[in-house]
């Protein structure tokens, strides 16, 4: 076995008490005996835990709102725990690391396998910036279906509250915010538009009582933490060349628009859109993602 | 009694003669042999000559015939020396001479008539080239034959005219030219016009028809990218009377030209299916005959569903992608055939194919899309100069929203602008080898290239933001110029490259 995993058993003082409160009541074949680890274990790191779960097909829209609000969070001490799966999870832990912050990727698969295998470098550092890798799986076990839901239950279960950030309807992450609710966490849900099949989740978890999230200090509230702005990176000052781009930027902070659409609103030839889009682009006042262009 | 008729061979493109001698014996047993290398279609030309003659009401000879075809170690094939071995046999049994500066060609029918046959027009441009005359070739095929200015191409229908002919009793005229009118074959299946949105898709289109650039459309199922291609030829330049040459050689050879077809005016339009073989795309077999890239020449290859393709396939067009033509070595002989075409190519985002679709969701997990998108490999996408992303377009945006369907460009006047861009382009490559921005290698971008300082500038900074290697560096530049070209401007302006940006190869992961 690799030197670097550890073993913490359930009925260590260390092991966090949320998690174990959390599992007592489920049946014994949910139960926990003992997990794996790598990185630096110390009780500090599971004080004030959020999970941030989201649809491993994330729009750009649910991207930008993870960063933004996990940035923040992360940012004022509270650990981010997610399940490091492609998509809503990856968002929330690169935010993470990337101010920082810490963070807590729990593994469907066996310790000592990177799952999926494409964030080996997410995974490293993670590591590198004290966060922790935890899994109840030992070696080198392959992830099976059941074990991705096995694994929502210690997400939920490590923290204190839940943030949904995008999920279809009876999806994976909605099988964690079940878990949250039955062990009695907080459940944030990120609004969206009811047009948006990703954010039917959260709407319905909204619809039955959840509390809406539009900002970081919706969830600092909850963890009665002031935020600081200090660290937070500030908001650029545009300076505009044309008209056109003042236009297209006040069209783009309505909604990410295409190249194409721009053209049609204005009435203009491809060539000169692309033009300014592309010289826009250079000035770092918009970005493509996805096809549409974003404010940045 | 010994009689020489002069025909041809084609060995691809290359064109030699080839010498029918009869000989018809009086000593020996009656009988018909046919010498010199010959395959099983010219060994079964016996039987039609014996029965062409018959049915034409002459006395098939009751001799020793042999048919030697010199020179004897070339390999010859296929049905065209039946007229030449009939006329042999005829002059000796009607007594006539056969005349200086001619060449015969053509398969012979049972009936005595004569069809169509391959080859004919490269066979009018051996005989231009060496002096030759009068050319006897079927009436279905005398009008290819004559695309060649300063021949006597003279049409026979059967063999009984031929005999009255050469007999002197009764002349065949030779025939006048006449090109094909335009058949609704040749328009192109959609006018740009119909292609509702996709303004970028399109300008792109125009840009790459304008300069010769490769172009990749990576887009969901439904969004067009198919549409988009076939509309592409209503706006691609004519091909100019060399480049036309060139095309009709290449259909002679494989016969594509079909009876009473004249030279090939238009472009090219090649959309080869990706369960097509290797050999039938490149070329190739024991007797190397031309492959869809060549049929593509100086026209357009349009591979839908790219990534279908195999990698064998996909890593054998790099060469002629790079040279402009194939050499197809075989044990017998080797060929080289001409490919210099347009590629445009279409792809899938993803395996799932929505993974940039607006509405539905991806259900590819970002290995797959990674593996999927590998299947395209560097060295093909490194000769595609221009990237383009084909998103879906709401249908019923433009039912009810008929704004700016006046923007809604017709093929023909981007072909206008397409033309003019071309035209600078033959002025500027005159004396290189040359003809559009595409070709352009290092040392021509370094000539005509000359880059202000404001566009270095620019070109720089996108190198850092964008992560722009060497070589995407020399494509931008080749499509700015194109752009520039479009716009009629002698420099390329910082506009002219900002736009040449907007091709450039995307990143489709969300990354």
């Amino acid at each position: 076995m690799d030197k670097n995993v550890k073993i913490i058993e359930i009925t260590d003082d260390k092991f966090p008490k949320s998690l174990k409160e959390a599992v007592k009541n489920l049946i014994t074949s949910a139960e926990i005996k003992r997990l794996y680890y790598k990185g630096n274990w110390c009780p500090e790191i599971f004080e004030n835990c959020l999970a941030v779960v989201g649809s491993r097909h994330l729009t750009s829209y649910g991207k930008k709102a993870t960063e933004q609000i996990v940035t923040e969070v992360a940012l004022a001490g509270v650990t981010i725990v997610s399940g490091f799966m492609y998509g809503g999870d990856e968002a929330a832990h690169s935010a993470t690391v990337k101010c920082g912050g810490k963070t807590i990727a729990v593994m469907p698969c066996g310790i000592n396998r990177i799952h999926p295998e494409s964030q080996k470098d997410l995974y490293e550092e993670i590591l590198k910036k004290d966060g922790l890798i935890i899994s109840e799986y030992e070696g080198l076990a392959q992830p099976q279906q059941w074990t991705y839901v096995q694994r929502n239950r210690i997400v939920a279960g490590l923290c204190k509250a839940i943030l949904v950030t995008e999920a279809t309807e009876n999806s994976g992450t909605l099988i964690t915010a079940g878990y949250a609710k039955k062990f009695g966490k907080k459940i944030f849900a990120l609004p969206g538009q009811i047009t948006s099949g990703l954010s039917k989740g959260p709407n319905r978890l909204i619809k039955e009582g959840a509390e809406i999230v539009t900002e970081a200090k919706d969830i600092l509230d909850f963890y009665k933490i002031s935020r600081s702005k200090a660290n937070l990176p500030a908001g650029k000052k545009l300076v505009l060349g044309s008209s056109l781009e003042q236009k297209i930027i006040e069209q783009l902070q309505r909604e990410p628009m295409k190249a194409d659409e721009l053209s049609r609103l204005f009435l203009l030839p491809s060539s000169q859109i692309g033009t300014t889009l592309t010289l826009m682009q250079l000035k770092g006042f918009i970005n493509l993602d996805n096809g549409k262009y974003h404010i940045n | 009694m010994l009689i020489k008729v002069p025909s041809v061979a084609n060995l691809g493109l290359e064109t030699i003669k080839v010498d029918i001698e009869v000989n018809l014996a009086n000593r020996g047993l009656p009988g018909f042999e046919i010498v010199g290398l010959a395959d099983k279609a010219v060994a079964e030309s016996k039987e039609r000559v014996r029965t062409g003659i018959t049915s034409s009401e002459i006395d098939f000879p009751q001799k020793k015939i042999t048919v030697n075809m010199a020179p004897a170690d070339v390999p010859k094939e296929g049905s065209t020396y039946d007229l030449p071995i009939a006329v042999g046999i005829l002059s000796s049994v009607l007594n006539f001479p056969i005349p200086e500066k001619s060449l015969f060609l053509g398969e012979l029918s049972f009936d005595g008539s004569l069809r169509h046959t391959k080859g004919a027009f490269l066979m009018a441009l051996f005989a231009k080239e060496f002096g030759f005359e009068n050319l006897f070739v079927p009436l279905p095929s005398a009008n290819e034959a004559a695309c060649i200015k300063g021949l006597k191409v003279l049409p026979v229908e059967n063999l009984t005219q031929i005999c009255q002919h050469l007999l002197g009793q009764k002349d065949i005229l030779p025939i006048v030219y006449q090109p094909a009118e335009e058949s609704i074959f040749d328009k192109p299946e959609f006018d740009m016009k119909e292609v509702l949105g996709q303004e970028q898709a399109k300008r792109a289109m125009e840009i790459a028809a304008a300069g010769g650039h490769n172009i990749i459309m990576v887009g969901s199922p439904g969004s067009g990218k198919t549409m988009l291609a076939r509309a592409l030829p209503g706006i691609l330049p004519p091909l100019n009377e060399a480049e036309s040459l060139e095309v009709t050689k290449i259909f002679s050879a494989s016969g594509g030209i079909p009876p009473g077809g004249s030279l090939i005016m238009q472009r090219q339009f090649r959309a080869p299916h990706h369960t097509a073989s290797l050999v039938g795309l490149v070329g190739g077999g024991s007797k190397p005959q031309p492959g869809e890239i060549s049929l593509a020449h100086r026209g357009v290859l349009f591979l839908d569903e790219f990534n279908e393709f195999p990698r064998t396939i996909m890593e054998a067009m790099r060469q002629p992608l790079e040279d402009g033509y194939l050499t197809i070595s075989r044990a017998k002989q080797r060929v080289v055939y001409p490919a210099d075409f347009m590629l445009v190519a279409s792809a899938n985002p993803c395996p799932c194919g929505y993974a940039m679709h607006p509405k539905k969701t991806c259900s590819c997990a970002p290995t797959q899309i990674a593996k999927y998108q590998k299947r395209i490999s560097g060295p093909i996408l490194d000769r595609i100069d221009l990237h383009i992303a084909v998103m879906p377009v709401d249908a019923e945006e433009f039912k009810n929203n008929q704004q700016g369907s006046e923007f809604l460009e017709e093929s023909s006047k981007i072909k206008k602008r397409v033309v003019l861009a071309r035209q600078k382009q033959q002025a500027r490559f005159a004396s290189e080898k040359i003809h559009s921005n595409s070709q352009m290698k290092n040392n021509h971008i370094k000539k005509y290239c000359t880059l202000t300082s404001d566009v270095e500038e620019i070109l720089r900074q996108a190198s850092l933001k964008f992560n722009l290697s060497a070589r995407s560096y020399m494509k931008l530049i080749k499509v700015s110029r194109t752009i520039a070209d479009l716009d009629s401007s002698v420099e390329i302006l910082v506009s002219h490259m900002a736009e040449a940006l907007q091709y450039k190869p995307k990143n489709f992961e969300s990354a």
